[in-house]
């Protein structure tokens, strides 16, 4: 068995190129890998969620997989007890509530519980105050993230995210990963017909994506790709932001606007983090969308 | 004809399988320009791919005049409203997506723009 080092994980671009990279090790070592954490002085929610993810796709490949609990330091292991990623790969402790949001599992689209856990565990925890209205306004727009990813990713271990409240910065933060085939390869499998379609570079399919209109889907007389884009002019209108990693493309979406990059490294999949600033004062519906 | 959402479907409108439901059961009202009601009041949580499904999808059938014109939407919040008027300005200017070729070439000309 392998044994992998887990660094300190952050959500910075540097940080999910080195969740590619251990990706990358589970992913060639059928033998096995073991994780340690004695270089790990904190995990964000990210990370917690591409973790779980890659050890169920490594155990469906029935290559074993195994968390060295006795390195993980005391407070890394207090968030990984408080948000149920502990007890889910079989450490004998029970998540509690803390400032993490729990970590959530789903193989296949389970609408209702997911939406309860956006509405109740994610923003209904009271920090931040907003009206009913506005808070199932956001829970709506999230939904768009599962369900594109369960309609378009084919990932074979479905949807795993994570989230947490930073009192600090006052940010709500939920990171969603799947497994599947990645954004800029399933663009370019959809255009095959045309050979050009090769040749494409990933952030401009990415790009494409993020335009209001432009889907993969292929039911007939139903338009459709709407998800990414009200999600999307949701964040920037209210001062958050949206960061898509799939495949070797990345975009950022913020106030300034949206900047698309190709990365030099890349994963199968898609990790779309989104953060929101708990200041109620910056959310309005008025002229959410420019005309 | 008047449908209460909720009764129907439930306070969560998010699912494109509730939309095909909503959309089969008014469908045919509305090529015959009959008046259909749609009692939103207490659905709390809206996406796009159940109005994709139960609205956008009725623009095969009728026209945006006659689908404004016969359609009344009751009791929509303002989230509900903001979707379902991009769900209907989306599918208004669909085509289907068959033309790979322009595609490719949308995209090539975007990537040639983010060269220059």
């Amino acid at each position: 068995m392998q044994e992998v080092l887990v660094p300190t994980l952050n959500d910075g671009q540097h940080d999910f190129l080195r969740l590619f990279q251990i990706w990358e090790a589970v992913s060639r070592a059928p033998q096995g890998t073991r994780f340690d954490f004695s270089q790990c002085w904190f995990l964000r929610p990210n990370a917690v969620a591409f973790l779980g993810g890659l050890a169920r796709l490594a155990q469906q490949h029935n290559y074993p997989v195994a968390f060295a609990w006795e390195t993980v330091r005391e407070p890394v292991m207090a968030n990984l007890c408080q948000n149920g990623f502990a007890s889910s790969f079989g450490h004998p402790s029970s998540g509690w509530n803390g400032n993490s949001i729990p970590y959530r599992e789903d193989r296949v689209s389970a609408t209702d519980p997911i939406l309860d856990y956006l509405t109740d565990l994610w923003l209904g925890r009271g920090w931040m105050q907003v009206s009913p209205l506005l808070k199932d306004a956001i829970v709506g727009k999230v939904w768009e993230i599962y369900t594109n990813s369960f309609e378009h990713s084919g990932s074979s271990v479905g949807v795993y995210s994570c989230g947490q409240y930073f009192q600090n910065m006052n940010q709500l933060v939920l990171c969603v990963v799947d497994f599947g085939v990645g954004i800029p390869n399933k663009i370019r499998s959809f255009l095959q017909s045309d050979p050009r379609a090769a040749y494409l570079r990933s952030s401009s399919c990415l790009e494409w994506a993020c335009q209001s209109g432009n889907t993969t889907s292929q039911q007939p007389g139903v338009a459709r790709g709407l998800g990414l884009d009200l999600i999307k002019e949701f964040v920037r209108v209210n001062q958050g932001s949206l960061e898509i990693y799939s495949n070797d493309a990345y975009v950022i979406v913020d106030e300034s606007g949206e900047r698309f990059q190709d990365m030099n490294s890349s994963f199968s999949g898609t990790a779309v983090l989104i953060k929101l600033n708990c200041d109620e004062t910056l959310y309005h519906f008025k002229g959410e969308f420019p005309n | 004809m008047r449908l209460v959402i909720r009764e129907t479907i439930g306070a969560r409108c998010i699912v494109a399988e509730d939309g095909q439901k909503l959309h089969d059961a008014v469908v045919a009202l509305l090529r015959d320009k009959e008046d259909v009601f749609l009692d939103f009041s207490g659905v709390r949580q809206f996406a796009s791919p159940f109005f994709n499904f139960s609205i956008g999808q009725l623009l095969n059938d009728v026209s945006e005049d006659d689908l404004r014109s016969f359609l009344h939407l009751e009791g929509l919040n303002e989230t509900g409203r903001i979707v379902v008027e991009r769900v209907i300005a989306n599918a208004s200017r669909y085509q289907n997506n068959e033309d790979y070729r322009k595609i490719v070439d949308d995209i090539l000309e975007q990537q040639a723009r983010g060269e220059e």
